[in-house]
């Protein structure tokens, strides 16, 4: 057993005070503004198409140099740089008094101060302002999504939420696996014995998965990233790999879509540009490919036109000029046709687990 | 002349539009009671215009019996302080349908007599009872007339007649006619509204039968200059005009009996003596340019005949062949026909044959057309390949045509003369729309003069926005020659040119509270249906009434702009005051600091912006 308790404590701690600061310095530079009587103004970087870059040393997509200035002068963007200031002032409340929110809490909590939202998505564009004008995901805000997901397996967590300051608990002791909450994103990650992190699309697969006790065959933590991994998960995946030491492959249904998800934890999305926290850029995705479905003789489906527009449009991804994601993109465009996990039950019910599994694992260690 | 089958064929005017009431608009009971009051309010109007007069109209409709249901009995009053009616022609003017050849051009409200006669007719019809005519010229003597219509005969028939002593000058018309007011009513209403708006200078009261009065006293105290009379312009001509024309100026050959010869004797002062030919024709050359033309032709046929009156009354002139230069007359006392060549280096054959043939083209072009010169009139004919010299009463059918149509397309005439147009002008019009709508923004505007066809025009406009308009979205008032147009907009030219309008690039919202009044005057306002109610869209009228819009429009525009900025300072300033007293409180605490920024003159200093 590794022990990395004390380390990890400092790196958590140290992310709150940095943050902390960040947000001081925000308010000092705006009081000063004021006090001098000129019109405060935020720096916003530019969160258009044209502004989002990919960057292959950081292997993710990263916001150019553009920057708008959101100023107070402006009667147009009065409102929206009030909402800004009240955002980071609400979200320094949080994480001061370590209080957990949503996004739908954050529509609502503004109307106790005057602010008014016309409906969530500006609120929640708002935030998205914050995370850019900071550099730092919501979550680190204690924001948080109402989507969640699970994981499971053999790792020790220390809560740091009030109330569970210094409690510790096993993700192995419920077999439907943990919610990927703020409490749980929050916690001090203490100790595990797991030697590799398996995420997986589906929660059905999640829950066979903990029923074959492939936590204990493979040595592994699973995660399901119900559909498209949510913030939290992929910072949860990210912390796994950095903290941990623990490499992370992902399973996926044989199509264009979970062929992305992978790509998504791996190296960020676009909407994300504006942080740099979220990937796992050594993670590996082993499956389900395209040249799968022949391989194992899976039942498929064939793609719908949107399923072939997305091939087309991935294909000028830069991240999918090269390997397997180049590869398997090119051999979904030729067979036209997809196959989910489920698909492996046609031979048995454990045959994904038994067989297809130990083979690609295998694969994934030469990729 | 022999002709027995006169009386056969021809019926009297009154007959004729007795039987074709539908087109004059009296086909119902609703319509016709809209129709009657329009037409007498319009005649006390134009007759008040032509005087000189500010115009005082009293309108009433009073039901013969409260009690009975529509359509139902009425008495419908006209009252005017104009110049009233010379008391021996007003049997003839009120119980005649009268009608007759008009070629002088000037705008009026209506053709005079036809329809005020109409709606008399229609009212005997309908009720059997006479109309009840009053007028005093003076404003001492009154004359009072209650009349009938003999239909058959077209002539009046006098029930009463009575003279009394008044005080007001002006006319009153009071006719019985069975009409339905709770169906008319709001058309009768919108209507007497309107032609407020339209007459500023008028004072025109209304009392209806449920005992409700309408009452606008006059606006401004000048009126618009009364319109002049014109000859018409070559370019609004068509054939069947052109043949009325030359009729009105053909002459033909007097019938020379004892009343003819006694006429002449008159006219050459030759009552008492009895002169011999000689002597007639010496004293008719030094008479010549006070004589009438009829007593010239007369001389003219003597100076062939070589007669003198005492001859001239025993002879018949039959025939007068100018082309082959021949006079043929009957002679009583020999009982035969007698023939004499006509000299035609004769001073009087060329009066003759004035009379016969009418005038040249030359001459009838200058004389009976407006923008015509002798010079003009030149290039014409040479364009047209028409002889100067040629006679209308001699041209053919073929060659009418090309004389038409030739005026039609000959490019250097001038625009129609516009002094016989009568525009409201700007000053009555902005007052009256003032009074009316009392809005926070009016503008109008008059065009220049222009033309449709020969026909001359006037735009003129008003905009007015907000204030006491309560409306959403635009409402249009349109009139033609001082008439509301109420009803069937939908296809006219004005509703069309309002509705292409783009109003966003004049900062006007589509719901904003706008009046447009619309005025078009012309000697002939060009209407799409019989109805008179819409205007065609003739390019012309249509870039006249653009061109008035868009000015309008950018008038309106600069206050909207105006008062948009004005708005903006004012949810500026409200801005400022509700956001950075909040960035402030937020800034503090996210600073870490105890007392709030010192904001106070930031929002001083918007304040001086605002200023």
């Amino acid at each position: 057993m590794k022990n990395k308790s004390k380390k990890i404590s400092k790196t958590s701690e140290e992310r709150r005070e940095s943050l902390a600061r960040l947000l001081q310095e925000q308010g000092l530079k705006i009081y000063s503004e004021l006090d001098r009587g000129e019109f405060p103004k935020f720096s916003v970087p530019s969160r258009s198409v044209s502004n989002i870059v990919y960057d292959k040393k950081l292997r993710q997509y990263i916001l150019g140099n553009t920057a708008s200035i959101r100023s107070a002068r402006n009667m147009s963007q009065l409102r929206s740089f009030a909402q800004l200031i009240w955002l980071a002032f609400f979200a320094n409340r949080l994480v001061q008094e370590k209080k957990s929110s949503t996004l739908r809490d954050i529509y609502y909590s503004s109307q106790a101060f005057s602010i008014d939202f016309e409906d969530q998505p500006e609120s929640d564009n708002i935030i998205v302002d914050l995370e850019a004008v900071l550099a730092r995901p919501r979550e680190d805000l204690h924001i948080f999504p109402e989507e969640r997901s699970s994981v499971f397996g053999d790792l020790t967590i220390e809560y740091t939420v009030p109330g569970y300051e210094g409690k510790r608990t096993n993700l192995s002791d419920h077999p439907d696996g943990y919610l990927i909450g703020p409490s749980l994103s929050s916690a001090e990650l203490v100790d595990t014995s797991a030697e590799l992190v398996i995420a997986i699309e589906k929660g059905g697969l999640f829950t066979r998965f903990v029923e074959e006790k492939i936590d204990k065959k493979f040595k592994a933590i699973i995660v399901d990233t119900a559909g498209q991994a949510p913030r939290a998960t992929r910072y949860l995946l990210k912390r796994l790999h950095n903290e941990m030491g623990l490499p992370v492959v992902i399973l996926t249904d044989g199509d264009v879509y979970g062929e992305h998800i992978a790509m998504v934890i791996k190296s960020g999305s676009a909407n994300a540009a504006h942080l740099r926290e979220l990937t796992v850029p050594d993670a590996k995705w082993i499956g389900v490919w395209a040249t799968d479905i022949e391989k194992y003789k899976l039942p498929t489906i064939p793609m719908t036109e949107s399923d072939i527009k997305r091939i087309y449009d991935l294909q000028k991804d830069p991240r999918y000029q090269e390997g397997i994601w180049k590869k398997e993109l090119e051999v979904f465009l030729k067979i036209k046709r997809k196959a989910e996990l489920e698909a492996f039950s046609k031979y048995g019910l454990t045959n994904i687990t038994d067989k297809y599994l130990p083979e690609k694992l295998e694969i994934a260690k030469s990729l | 002349m022999s002709s027995s089958t006169e009386s056969f064929n021809q019926i009297s005017p009154s007959e004729f539009f007795y039987r074709n009431r539908d087109l004059a608009g009296f086909s119902n009971p609703t319509r016709s009671l809209y129709t009657a009051v329009r037409e007498f309010v319009e005649n006390a109007l134009d007759a008040c215009d032509q005087a000189g007069i500010l115009p005082d109209v009293y309108l009433s409709i009073k039901a013969v019996d409260d009690e009975q249901a529509d359509p139902k009995p009425y008495i419908l009053t006209v009252k005017d302080n104009g110049p009233g009616i010379d008391s021996k022609h007003i049997p003839l003017a009120f119980g005649t349908v009268l009608y007759g050849s008009k070629f002088g051009l000037k705008q009026a409200r209506g053709m005079f007599g036809l329809g005020a006669t109409m709606a008399i007719l229609y009212g005997q019809i309908t009720t059997n009872k006479p109309v009840v005519v009053k007028s005093s010229p003076d404003g001492q003597s009154q004359d009072e007339y209650e009349l009938l219509l003999d239909i058959q005969k077209n002539k009046p028939i006098i029930v009463k007649h009575n003279t009394k002593e008044v005080s007001k000058r002006g006319l009153s018309v009071s006719i019985c006619l069975e009409g339905d007011y709770s169906k008319a009513g709001a058309k009768i209403r919108d209507y007497v509204y309107q032609t407020s708006l339209i007459t500023p200078y008028a004072t025109i009261t209304f009392e209806d039968p449920k005992g409700e009065k309408f009452h606008q006293t006059k606006i401004v105290k000048t009126m618009p200059l009364p319109p002049t009379i014109i000859k018409p312009h070559p370019h609004g001509i068509d054939v069947e005009t052109i043949r009325r024309m030359m009729a009105d100026s053909h002459f033909q050959i007097p019938t020379v009996d004892n009343k003819m010869i006694e006429k002449v004797r008159k006219e050459l002062g030759l009552k008492k003596n009895n002169l011999n030919y000689s002597e007639i024709m010496e004293k008719a050359s030094k008479r010549w340019p006070g004589l009438s033309r009829h007593v010239r032709v007369v001389i003219a046929v003597m100076s062939f005949l070589k007669m003198d009156f005492e001859k001239l009354s025993k002879i018949r002139i039959d025939d007068m062949d100018i082309a082959n230069k021949i006079l043929a007359y009957w002679d009583f006392g020999e009982s035969k026909s007698v023939s004499i060549d006509l000299d035609p280096e004769s001073e009087y054959y060329k009066q003759l044959t004035n009379t016969v043939q009418g005038e040249t083209l030359i001459s009838f072009l200058t004389k009976r057309f407006q923008r015509i010169g002798q010079a003009t009139a030149v290039k014409f004919t040479a364009f047209a390949n028409l002889k100067p010299e040629k006679r209308i009463g001699t041209m053919t059918n073929q060659e009418l045509v090309k004389l038409s149509d030739s005026l039609q397309k000959f490019e250097d005439f001038l625009s129609p003369d516009p002094s016989c147009l009568a525009p409201l002008g700007e000053e009555p019009l902005k007052k009256g729309m003032e009074q009316f709508f009392k809005p926070d923004f009016l503008e109008v505007v008059q065009r220049g003069a222009s033309a449709y066809s020969g026909f001359p025009f006037i735009v003129e406009m008003g905009i007015a926005y907000g204030g006491e308009i309560k409306s959403v979205g635009q409402t249009v008032y349109r009139f033609a020659n001082r008439i509301p147009l109420l009803y069937d907009e939908g296809s006219d030219v004005v509703l069309k040119v309002v509705n292409e309008i783009d109003w966003t690039r004049y900062k006007v919202k589509n719901d904003a509270p706008l009046v447009i009044v619309s005025h078009i005057c012309s000697t002939r306002i060009p209407y799409k249906t019989v109805g008179k109610e819409n205007v065609a869209d003739r390019p012309e009228i249509e870039r006249e009434l653009r061109l008035a819009l868009q000015f309008l429009a950018r008038k309106l525009a600069t206050f909207m702009s105006k008062r948009g900025h004005a708005e903006m300072e004012k949810k500026r300033a409200n801005l400022y005051s509700k956001y950075i007293p909040l960035v402030a409180q937020f800034c503090t605490e996210l600073a870490g600091k105890k007392k709030e920024p010192d904001y106070k003159k930031m929002l001083k200093m918007e304040a001086m912006v605002e200023e």
